[in-house]
């Protein structure tokens, strides 16, 4: 069969054109050179260090890892009860409720961000931090209640019914049965929800002020400036941190079952 | 299920009415914008919007190009999917991994990494003149053709791991049987492949349209003012002339297109769990 020999060559072609740009970021940031360049002029780390030296990369990074966490803690918070009492009780329009909950999922980010911008940040005077808190906290919220949903449907309630019946409270059972069995579900929300947030762009495009940026956001306008490498460094060492979660997610959890 | 509706409601109804709050409620002002003039509605400001030629070139470039990379993802989709499907159970699943790998990095660093590649000393210019098949660099950044491979690079994925699901799910034998009956190559992918698979390639077009659709980072990039899309005339609007009657058309506009595609999408599932 021709097969043989032609699968082969177009699965390596499709993945020289999905992972080999990846490959010459790498190899980009790893230049000695005054400009981006591939192959490099010469080897050297002194762009990746550079990065860290960067005031602007490292005050944006803390914003971006305040976002991720918070509004992922945040879109729990809020989707966990959510995700409860959709899958265990009968909620009058409760496909209403999953609608207006999950539709940031498809609304555009910039739409988002510009919205807030505009009705919160301008006439409430409100922080662009706690604007870009929102913000990020209602584009996870989705994610977190489809995937806690998904492993609450996966369990049986009948453990909890029997937990109330042996004389637990609602709440004690919801802690002590439910809680430890959605664990590894709230875990990989908590994962897709971080790695969501901190490579968000369009939503934080509009909500960027004086100090006050997303880390993509930092990088987008620090490439606009300077043609060094070390937007490079900083895009391999990222992309390293996503793929070091996701890698330890999938090893420890088995990631790929929840999302 | 338990029947208590107070205790229902005070489980869902912080993450509702943060949702309507935070995100419907200003979205849905946003929209209204480009219906008011002055206290009364009307459609002016989207007839205004499409009488320009420019904000024409846009939309039409912008569903050009999504078209563009949604049939190109496609028929490489179907070729890769195939392999992999192929492959042995161990191959298959590592292939899988590195196919979906490129959905976790960040869309800023894929996307900076084809400046690289195309910008004026990358690397293929550099190659192009050092092998003398052009005397100076070209000029591929800021082109149509660069904002399509940039695209078509973030959004492959997608299309390649909703065809492989659906053709995991189509019948073992189907293919051998058709070729054992005398069908060439191309019959056996119109006549069985492709109607088995058509919700695969549905979910996955619907993906990757409305994503290249709706992109910020890739046309900014590697379009920039001269290859406008929807998303970066929307930013550009707002940010040099502070116009947000044409933000709000253009986010109708997107909301629409994506909505439609979802719907579309939601259709399909429902379709698929009755049978």
């Amino acid at each position: 069969m021709t097969n043989k020999l032609f699968s082969p060559i177009i699965l390596l072609l499709v993945l020289a054109f999905l992972i080999g740009p990846f490959l010459i970021i790498i190899a980009a940031s790893l230049s000695a050179g005054e400009t981006l360049a591939f192959p490099p002029q010469g080897l050297s780390l002194r762009w990746v260090l550079k990065v860290f030296e960067v005031e602007s990369f490292r005050a944006s990074f803390g914003i971006s890892m305040f976002l991720a966490i918070g509004g992922t803690l945040a879109a729990l918070i809020l989707g966990i009860p959510a995700s409860y009492a959709l899958s265990r009780y009968k909620v009058p329009g409760a496909e209403t409720i999953r609608t207006i909950v999950s539709s940031p999922i498809i609304v555009p980010g910039i739409i988002v961000g510009l919205a807030l911008l505009r009705y919160f940040v301008v006439p409430f005077n409100f922080g662009i931090l706690f604007a870009l808190f929102l913000a990020h906290t209602a584009l996870i919220l989705p994610y977190a209640v489809r995937v806690v949903s998904a492993s609450l449907n996966n369990l049986r309630s009948d453990i909890e019914e029997a937990a109330v019946l042996l004389g637990s409270s609602r709440v004690g059972a919801f802690f002590r049965v439910v809680m430890p069995n959605i664990r590894g579900g709230i875990l990989a929300a908590f994962i897709l929800g971080f790695v969501t947030s901190f490579n968000q762009v369009p939503v934080s495009l509009f909500l960027s002020g004086p100090g006050v940026r997303t880390l993509p956001i930092d990088m987008l306008a620090y490439m606009e400036i300077t043609y060094d490498p070390s937007v490079a460094a900083l895009s391999a060492l990222l992309a390293f941190m996503s793929l070091g979660i996701v890698f330890l997610a999938e090893r420890f959890l088995g990631f790929s079952r929840y999302v | 299920m338990f029947q208590n509706r107070a205790e229902a409601f005070a489980l869902v109804l912080p993450a509702a009415i943060f949702a309507a709050v935070v995100f419907l409620a200003p979205v849905l002002i946003l929209l209204s914008e480009g219906f008011r003039s002055g206290d009364s509605w009307t459609i002016q400001a989207y007839i205004d919007f499409f009488s320009q030629s420019l904000n024409q070139t846009v939309f039409l470039r912008t569903l050009k190009l999504a078209a563009l990379v949604t049939a190109a993802s496609a028929v490489i989709g179907y070729a890769a999917a195939f392999a992999i499907v192929n492959l042995p159970p161990k191959g298959k699943g590592r292939i899988t991994g590195l196919v979906v790998l490129p959905l976790m990095i960040s869309p800023v660093a894929r996307t900076y990494a084809w400046l690289v590649i195309l910008g004026r000393t990358g690397f293929v210019n550099k190659a192009l003149v050092t092998v003398g098949l052009s005397d100076e660099p070209i000029r591929f950044l800021f082109t149509e053709t660069a904002v399509f491979i940039g695209l078509l690079q973030l959004f492959l994925p997608l299309m390649i791991i909703s065809l492989i699901s659906a053709l995991e799910n189509m019948p073992r034998d189907a293919v051998p049987a058709a070729r054992v009956l005398g069908a060439n190559w191309l019959q056996v992918f119109t006549k069985v492949i492709l109607p088995l698979t058509k919700e695969g390639l549905v979910i996955g077009g619907t993906l990757v349209f409305t994503g290249s659709m709706t992109a910020y980072i890739t046309p900014a990039i590697l379009g920039g003012s001269k290859v406008l899309m929807l998303e970066t005339l929307l930013y550009q609007r707002v940010t040099v002339a502070n116009d947000f009657v044409s933000a709000s058309v253009i986010a109708l506009i997107l909301i629409v297109m994506a909505f439609a595609a979802n719907l579309l999408l939601k259709r399909l599932a429902t379709a698929r769990n009755k049978r």
